[in-house]
């Protein structure tokens, strides 16, 4: 496939079963979804003026850039730290100073470097909504008095949970299917990079149920 | 079309413009600073400052007292405000909070507009270095500065390729160097550039190919080494030095490379005795006070950076009359030994002189400010010992000793255990025990 948008404004990556591929997004794509990532937000029902942390790299702007403009297009303020055992003080420092409602990317590298500088993550998330990556979900599942939530790169979408347990991902950009229990996805419009049938590399389900929330973006469902 | 020479025509300001235009920009954020920022009013009315009392630089420099980080510090616990008093409430401009590096404590906040000073300054240098729209340019960085806020390059039509910092991303810098021929980078550090050096000794890629459409790359963190800079040059890349302005903007070397520019239409800079606090005239040997003119969010005025820096305020051969500063190193770092003063960066061009210990990984024990020897922490590379640790303990004594001409310890530590001590992009070059 070609587009007819030529040019990126940032070129990020992706990862698929430890392979990372680069990814071009035009800042406006990046923007766009945002929308879908502000209706989830708002069922959470954060005041404005709250907190915010989210945990990711540079390259994952093509995922998170959109979730930190939706943090900001909603009144609340984003903090960052990144996904690395190395700026898990920060997450930690982050937490205490800021006491951000939530926290969303965390990753098993995270929980790793916590330990490593001797701080306790139940303590670090207690009290706040916590967006756990795949690798780190059990975990932060199995803590007390923390509102565990899944956070999942599938491909450059990123899929978030919402208040009422549904996985959503932006359903008007992006096509997901799946064949043999992994998910594959596909740009519906035309792109800076257009895909075709992904392999993600996520292993899950579409669900066909709209979502108690009321938001009416696609729902996704980890095997 | 054509592009301009320079980004920005205020970067070619004439200094009796650009001296106007402080006096203007000077009250007026004075005035901000003392109205919004808990900490700027808090000491001036204890020094019986108020805003109406400044109306030009010369009632600023004479009246408004210094602050520092440890005043940011004492009103963060004496308030129980994580931003130290610096945080201007400003209702509706706050983007997003950036916190700095944190290399020691907490790090502090640093509210976001849509744009920060850093941001307008590095744009400018890297015009300067070739940048033009349509291009390419490699970003390796954090994500704590401000997320993925960042705009500003995309509004200009240059395209961003992102990465972070660490091993795994040093093929995929060399892959996407060839694919996408970036025309410039930010921001080279030392540990990226000993990775590279790695790479490209283990898997034979070519540098002079991987950075041929390099116009150059701004080079930070901490000072470039010779050995290092020879290197790059090797590779045919062109590294442009660049440093915290403050914590206003970035200072970034031109062409010329004689000194960092401070783009005076974004900060106000000057020097002052480090331990009196008395202003110094340009070109004496001081410590660097810096006022932000523009960033309302965080209007640091008169703000005692810590560098012992040398300003020189003439004309620069790359056309334009902003202020350079050499930079000597931290005024915390400084020992005096028999009176004679020694810094980290002049330590760093003689540790990395030797295989075993390229990495430049040392630390001064500093537990005062003047000393009766210099004692030095430094690290090797167990894979390239070759000698006995005594041998090389030896040669590194008897070769430092020389340059420095004063008492001298040297320890030897595995370099593993110092990398250990800090965030990837550095370590604590002094420190008490
Ligand atoms: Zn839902
Ligand atoms: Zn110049």
């Amino acid at each position: 496939m070609t587009s007819a948008i030529r040019r990126p404004d940032f070129i990020g990556s992706y990862n698929v079963r430890g392979t990372v591929s680069f990814y071009g997004a035009t800042a406006a794509e990046i923007d766009r979804s945002a929308f879908t990532l502000t209706r989830v937000l708002r069922t959470f029902g954060f005041a404005a003026g709250s907190n915010i942390m989210t945990i990711s790299m540079v390259p994952e702007i093509i995922q998170y850039g959109g979730f930190e403009r939706a943090v900001q297009m909603l009144g609340l303020y984003g903090l960052n730290a990144d996904d690395s055992p190395f700026d898990a003080g920060r997450v930690e420092s982050i937490s205490r100073q800021f006491d951000p409602v939530a926290i969303c990317g965390v990753a098993a590298s995270t929980l790793e470097g916590l330990r490593m500088f001797g701080h306790d993550a139940e303590k670090v998330f207690a009290g706040r909504t916590v967006w756990a990556r795949p690798d780190a979900y059990a975990q932060v599942c199995s803590m007390p008095n923390v509102d565990t939530r899944r956070v999942v790169s599938i491909g450059p979408a990123l899929a978030l949970e919402c208040a009422h347990g549904c996985l959503h991902y932006d359903s008007r950009d992006w096509t997901m299917a799946e064949y043999d229990g992994v998910l594959h996805l596909s740009s519906r419009y035309d792109r800076t990079e257009p895909l075709a049938e992904l392999d993600t590399g996520i292993a899950g389900s579409i669900s066909d149920r709209p979502c108690t929330c009321g938001v009416r973006d696609g729902v996704v469902v980890p095997a | 079309m054509a592009h301009p020479e320079f980004f920005d025509p205020v970067e070619t300001a004439s200094r009796e413009d650009l001296d106007r235009l402080q006096e203007g920009a000077i009250v007026a954020i004075a005035a901000h600073a003392y109205a919004r920022a808990p900490l700027i009013r808090e000491t001036w009315d204890a020094a019986g400052v108020r805003p109406s009392d400044i109306r030009s630089v010369g009632d600023f420099v004479a009246k408004v007292p210094i602050i520092d980080k440890d005043d940011v510090r004492s009103y963060r616990d004496r308030h129980d405000d994580p931003s130290g008093g610096m945080s201007a409430s400003v209702p509706g401009e706050t983007v997003s909070i950036g916190t700095t590096s944190g290399t020691t404590g907490d790090p502090t906040p640093v509210p976001n507009w849509y744009r920060s000073g850093s941001e307008e300054a590095y744009f400018r240098d890297h015009w300067h270095i070739g940048l033009r729209p349509g291009d390419y340019f490699s970003w390796m960085m954090f994500t704590f500065r401000g997320g993925h806020r960042r705009r500003y390059y995309s509004e200009h039509g240059v395209s961003e390729i992102c990465f972070s910092i660490g091993p795994s991303e040093i093929p995929r810098f060399a892959e996407a160097s060839k694919r996408w021929r970036p025309t410039s980078g930010a921001i080279f550090s030392n540990p990226m550039l000993l990775m590279l050096e790695a790479y490209f000794e283990k898997s034979g890629d070519d540098p002079v190919d991987v950075f041929k459409s390099y116009k150059g790359a701004i080079f930070g963190g901490e000072p470039l080494g010779n050995r290092l800079a020879t290197l790059t040059r090797s590779w045919g890349l062109e590294l442009f030095e660049t440093t915290s302005l403050g914590d206003v903007a970035g200072a970034t070397m031109c062409r010329m490379h004689d000194g960092f520019h401070a783009y005076e239409d974004l900060a106000f800079i000057e020097t002052v005795d480090p331990v009196t606090r008395e202003p110094l005239a340009d070109g004496e040997v001081g410590e660097l006070v810096v006022t932000t003119l523009n960033d309302r969010l965080t209007p640091l005025v008169r703000y005692g950076s810590g560098d012992l820096v040398q300003i020189k305020r003439g004309p620069c051969g790359c056309g334009r009359n902003h202020a350079r500063y050499d930079l000597l190193g931290r005024a915390t770092d400084q020992i005096i030994i028999e009176g004679r003063s020694i810094l980290p960066r002049e330590i760093m061009g003689l540790v990395e002189q030797h295989s075993e210990t390229r990495a430049g990984l040392f630390q001064i024990i500093r537990t005062d400010r003047e000393m009766d020897a210099l004692k030095l922490r430094i690290g090797y590379d167990r894979a390239r010992l070759e000698v006995s640790h005594e041998v090389l303990r030896d040669r590194l004594h008897g070769m430092i000793a020389e340059a420095v001409g004063v008492r001298l310890h040297v320890e030897l530590v595995d370099e593993q255990d110092l990398l250990k001590l800090g965030p990837p992009h550095k370590i604590p070059r002094v420190t008490r025990q």
